[in-house]
């Protein structure tokens, strides 16, 4: 039975008006619905693109700003160090033209070359830790172990660490980046939590590489993390979010499954690795 | 009632020119199966109101859907949506041929087609915005032409459906509808035809950010 057998030929006007009204509107309501909600969707994803942009602006002025602090402090250490025991030993050698003895004369260059020798160790200070010569010679494994044991050997921490495989080293601007995350991570360890030991862990899961650090003292979960990130304060782990970006890595801060440690957790894909590579 | 008659006639023209005018802009496009369709219009017209043979509007039916087809099959990007624009074609062929006559024209068949055709709208839509893409709809030449034969379709489906149970009287009064979405539709072509291909620059991008 059709629609049209139903309907009686007095009604066939009404039904006509009505039904092409009744079309006409469902088909204009379906457009004027579809043109709003498209813009609904633009202006959510537009939404969206600003925040991630207002968040890498973020990470930009926090980075701008610890390579500021950074080379706030090189020139601090060289005008109040260097320079007073690089113009002590000009002293000294000035001395050694006025002075004719002989005997003072050494004393006085000998005293120039102690101070030189002062110099050159805190200018090599510097540059270890501009760029440390075990990462740079034996790798991210050997410099996290040498940075531990100095923690350790301090007496205020147990700081130990095991890499459980790392057979092939990493590129090396990669393993600073890593490097100097898990220094920024050991600092605000060392600085804010009162721990009495930290633990890093290194191991591979499928093309995934992980490393991993507890500690016992005070920490932050994902949502303080997350909180920091997005506020004006928390400099250091903007730093990291912005280095670990470079890598295309993940960090994800938590409380240990016994609820009694803290645990902090970078995550790199190692195929970017590769990819990277390529590129290169 | 003449008035609308004599400018659905002069607005089947429209589309038509403005196609010629702009050729370049619709390169590419595959506007070419609208303007065929245009131009097909336009001729049966003529030859109808010259033969008044049943057979030339018949014909006129299956190959308006057969171009209509052949635009949403090209058009769609997803598999499934080409498939059901095949699947459309192959049902009205079906009940075309089986429901043929060659003395009268039969108003179902164009009741099969205004509804397959709304179907092919609805999912062209629905592609539309789903695609990443389309910055706005409404600046893509194809949703022009879409909400054209959408609202033509829509409009008209009762008026197809319910042409058998007219008079030739009554269908004549009636038939202002179809004149008047028929003005419309052709309207929408020439506007479709006219619009330059939009890019997204950031002034389109402030302009939704207001």
């Amino acid at each position: 039975m059709t629609l049209l057998d139903v309907t009686s030929p007095g009604n066939v006007s009404v039904v006509l008006f009505f039904g092409t009204i009744g079309m006409l509107a469902l088909t204009i309501g379906l457009i004027v619905f579809i043109i709003f909600h498209q813009r609904k969707v633009i202006r959510y994803q537009m939404k969206l693109q600003k925040m991630e942009q207002d968040q890498q602006k973020l990470l930009l002025n926090a980075s701008i700003r610890l390579q500021e602090e950074e080379r706030q402090r090189i020139a601090a250490d060289l005008h109040d160090d260097a320079g007073p025991l690089l113009a002590t030993a000009r002293l000294y050698l000035n001395e050694n033209l006025v002075n004719l003895d002989k005997t003072t004369q050494l004393q006085s260059i000998y005293n120039a070359k102690q101070i030189i020798d002062d110099t050159i160790q805190l200018i090599r200070n510097i540059s270890h830790s501009l760029m440390p010569p075990t990462l740079k010679n034996f790798g991210l494994e050997s410099a996290v172990n040498d940075l531990f044991q100095k923690i350790s050997g301090s007496g205020s921490m147990n700081a130990s660490s095991r890499f459980h495989d790392y057979r092939e080293r990493l590129q090396a601007e990669n393993e600073l980046i890593i490097f100097r995350v898990i220094q920024e991570l050991v600092n605000n360890i060392l600085k804010h939590s009162n721990a009495s030991f930290i633990h890093l862990t290194q191991n591979t899961s499928g093309n995934k590489f992980f490393i991993r650090l507890h500690h016992d003292g005070r920490g932050i979960t994902q949502n303080d993390f997350n909180k920091l990130n997005k506020s004006n304060v928390g400099l250091g782990l903007k730093n990291i979010q912005s280095r670990l970006k470079v890598l295309h890595g993940k960090i994800f801060f938590e409380k240990d499954m016994s609820q009694t440690y803290y645990k902090v957790t970078i995550e790199l894909v190692k195929e970017e690795e590769d990819k990277l590579q390529e590129q290169e | 009632m003449l008035v609308v008659t004599y400018l659905a006639y002069f607005a089947e023209i429209l589309p038509i020119v403005f196609y010629l005018i702009f050729l370049k802009r619709n390169k590419g496009e595959g506007l070419w199966v609208i303007f065929l369709y245009c131009v097909l219009s336009l001729l049966t017209e003529g030859i109808y109101a010259l033969t008044q043979e049943a057979l030339v509007f018949s014909s006129f039916i299956a190959v308006q859907f057969g171009l209509f087809t052949y635009y949403f099959y090209s058009t769609f990007k997803a598999k499934r949506f080409k498939y059901i624009a095949v699947i459309g074609a192959v049902v009205f062929c079906v009940v075309a041929i089986s429901i043929f006559s060659k003395e009268h024209f039969n108003w179902n068949v164009e009741s099969l087609a205004a509804i397959l055709v709304i179907i092919y709208c609805i999912l062209s839509l629905y592609e539309q915005i789903r695609d990443p893409e389309t910055m706005f709809v409404y600046h893509n030449k194809k949703f022009w032409v879409i909400i054209a034969l959408f609202i033509y379709f829509s409009s008209t489906f009762f008026l197809y459906l319910y042409s058998t149970a007219l008079s030739d009287e009554e269908r004549h009064t009636y038939w202002v509808i179809n004149n008047s979405f028929e003005i419309l539709k052709n309207i929408l072509f020439s506007v479709s035809f006219i619009m330059k291909k939009h890019e997204i620059t950031p002034a389109n991008m402030e302009y939704i950010d207001n």
